[in-house]
């Protein structure tokens, strides 16, 4: 029970309907995991239970080795939360919003002005310290967000799409703060819709749908394993349908679809090898490609494929 | 040139995470609490309308040519009536949107999810309402004492046995204001429904019971009528009346007069303050933060 977040046969019902269903997983220490899923899979659910915002119907959600619905307080002691953008206190700024916060996790008034000063240099916020929160940005809330849930330096931090709703350059400063996570000694789950972003952060990724985990474990060993690639193919010409047809019956492709008149998509199972031949029969049957290349990233194809075979 | 930049220093050793205790925990959601009604202005404005009514009701009889009361309980017995109508629009200030807030503006999010109890930020919420309707009811009978040791000369010592009545339903109010809080879906709606439960509906259900022929002893604000009757004396006794009481008229024109026993009154106001806050954290504790 020395893992930093376990789930146990978790389970959810809200007015009939299983958001979380028997859900299993495990996040090892120092690990950081992208939890991943299409939306109302219960991605929120889940990390609400973990983090005592919402009682589960059945199961159990360990922090730490502390079950968080029968001990919140001691489950919590050592954890770090960014739930759903959560709002502050307008009438409280940014230093009193983390002295309040640092108060109650019981730290110093000494270690609650340094790391004070630490996280909000961390955030970018050090120009904004005294002014009331009321008034800020939604970008702005959301690095005081992260800034509130590193101060106390827990072992473990839960942040739920921590850039959902933030501009492109908001997005770039909060990936900049979870690359420095990265480094650091944090337990790191992070629910996300953005796959480039879990790619890049995450070591550890969780998928799930309908509440159940599909597939877990290291980035690279579950990218490795899908063995499947998306592809994006320009002509010069216009590709007729029979030719389209032609190429849909080619070895290891699947799911083809049109993107345009001289555009069109496919999965290929198969490695590099797989991709150079397919190349070679389509300029065989006399497609005169102008442009093939690998669209999206690995984990996506991992997520679509997963995610179709749940339907 | 030389450009100078800060950089802060990062502590090496980790800050070792002990929650405090239960105790403590109600100190610091208090504190934090209170912060907020002297940032929002709520306190401030409490008190201004404490003065307005201090100085309508001090204005108003010389304007009207008549004369202050000769005795410091008389002088007292002017404004201890009023007291009612302020613990209401302080319960309605202070308790009404305590717990709902936390959920519909969202700082649930942030709240919840430390290491604090939920019965812990319920307490911490509670006395720092307290704290802020002892101190608006502090000002405003500290205020009418010395008015009225200045007028008649006399310190009304029933003034202070109605301070600490008023105190009493205050802790009532709250509480109720505070289950209200936790069972309702909106800021707006637990204010509104405070105060109308208060103004208006206990009011009726004492109007109806009295021209019933019952006396409504059951009811918080016909108890909260304490304060002000403990200004008088004697104090006044319930039974048949020649005038009108303060139940009403009564069918067929007899009028029927109640006035609560203080020792039943103290009972009742005591009891909704208990239940109230009971409920309240029943419902406080089981409710999520789905939305």
């Amino acid at each position: 029970m020395s893992e930093p977040i376990r789930i146990e046969n978790l389970t959810k019902n809200f007015n009939g309907l299983r958001a979380v269903d028997s859900l299993n997983l495990l996040v090892k220490k120092k690990s950081f995991m992208g939890f991943l899923g299409p939306n109302g899979a219960g991605k929120t659910t889940t990390i609400k239970i973990l983090t005592n915002l919402l009682t589960p119907s059945g199961g159990a959600a360990y922090l730490n080795g502390v079950d968080v619905t029968k001990d919140p307080k001691a489950a919590l002691t050592n954890v770090g939360t960014v739930v759903e953008t959560p709002e502050f206190y307008p009438y409280l700024t940014p230093n009193e919003t983390l002295a309040y916060m640092g108060e109650l996790h019981g730290m110093t008034r000494g270690d609650i002005k340094q790391r004070t000063r630490e996280v909000l240099e961390t955030v970018k916020m050090t120009e904004w310290t005294d002014k009331r929160i009321g008034k800020f940005s939604k970008g702005m809330k959301q690095r005081i967000a992260i800034a509130q849930a590193l101060l106390h330096e827990p072992s473990v931090v839960i942040l739920d799409e921590p850039t959902s709703g933030l501009d492109p350059r908001g997005m770039v400063e909060v990936r900049e703060i979870l690359d420095d996570l990265h480094n650091e000694d944090y337990t790191v789950l992070m629910s996300s819709h953005l796959l480039a972003e879990v790619q890049q952060v995450c070591t550890d990724v969780a998928l799930i749908n309908r509440g159940q985990l599909l597939r877990s474990g290291p980035v690279d060993e579950l990218t490795a394993s899908t063995n499947l690639r998306r592809l994006e193919i320009r002509t010069v010409h216009e590709t007729p349908e029979v030719l389209l047809a032609k190429i849909s019956q080619l070895g290891g492709v699947s799911g083809l679809e049109p993107l345009g008149p001289r555009d069109f998509g496919l999965s290929l199972a198969g490695g590099d090898k797989a991709q150079a031949d397919l190349l070679t029969q389509m300029q065989n049957l006399g497609l005169k490609v102008i442009s093939f290349k690998e669209s999206g990233v690995a984990l996506e194809n991992l997520y679509m494929s997963l995610i179709k075979e749940t339907r | 040139m030389i450009e100078i930049t800060e950089t802060v220093a990062r502590s090496s050793k980790k800050t070792v995470a002990v929650a405090p205790s239960d105790v403590a925990q109600i100190g610091i959601v208090a504190k934090y609490d209170v912060l907020k009604y002297l940032r929002s202005r709520r306190l401030l404005g409490m008190v201004a309308i404490v003065v307005l009514i201090i100085l309508l009701i001090t204005a108003l009889p010389p304007l009207l040519g008549e004369s202050y009361p000769d005795g410091a309980d008389a002088f007292m017995n002017m404004y201890a009536g009023y007291v009612a109508l302020l613990v209401i629009v302080g319960a309605t200030l202070f308790a009404g949107d305590a717990i709902v807030s936390e959920f519909q503006n969202r700082t649930g999010y942030l709240l919840f999810p430390k290491p604090v109890k939920r019965w812990v930020l319920l307490a911490g919420k509670f006395l720092a309402s307290m704290a802020a309707m002892f101190l608006v009811l502090l000002v405003y009978y500290a205020i009418v004492l010395a008015l009225g040791l200045v007028t008649t000369g006399g310190f009304s010592a029933l003034g202070v046995e109605s301070l600490v009545l008023a105190m009493l339903y205050s802790v009532a109010a709250l509480s109720v204001g505070f289950l209200i809080s936790s069972i309702m879906k909106g800021i707006t709606g637990a204010q509104i429904l405070t105060f109308a439960l208060f103004l208006f509906i206990f009011t009726i259900v004492t109007g109806v019971l009295t021209l019933g022929g019952v006396e409504p002893w059951f009811v918080v604000t016909y108890s909260g009528g304490t304060i002000g009757y403990i200004t008088q004396d004697p104090y006044p006794t319930s039974g048949p009346a020649t005038g009108v009481g303060p139940g009403g008229m009564a069918p067929g024109g007899l009028t029927s007069s109640y006035f609560p026993d203080v020792g039943v009154a103290i009972a009742v106001m005591a009891a909704y303050a208990l239940i109230s806050l009971v409920l309240a954290y029943y419902f406080f504790s089981r409710r999520e933060m789905s939305a």
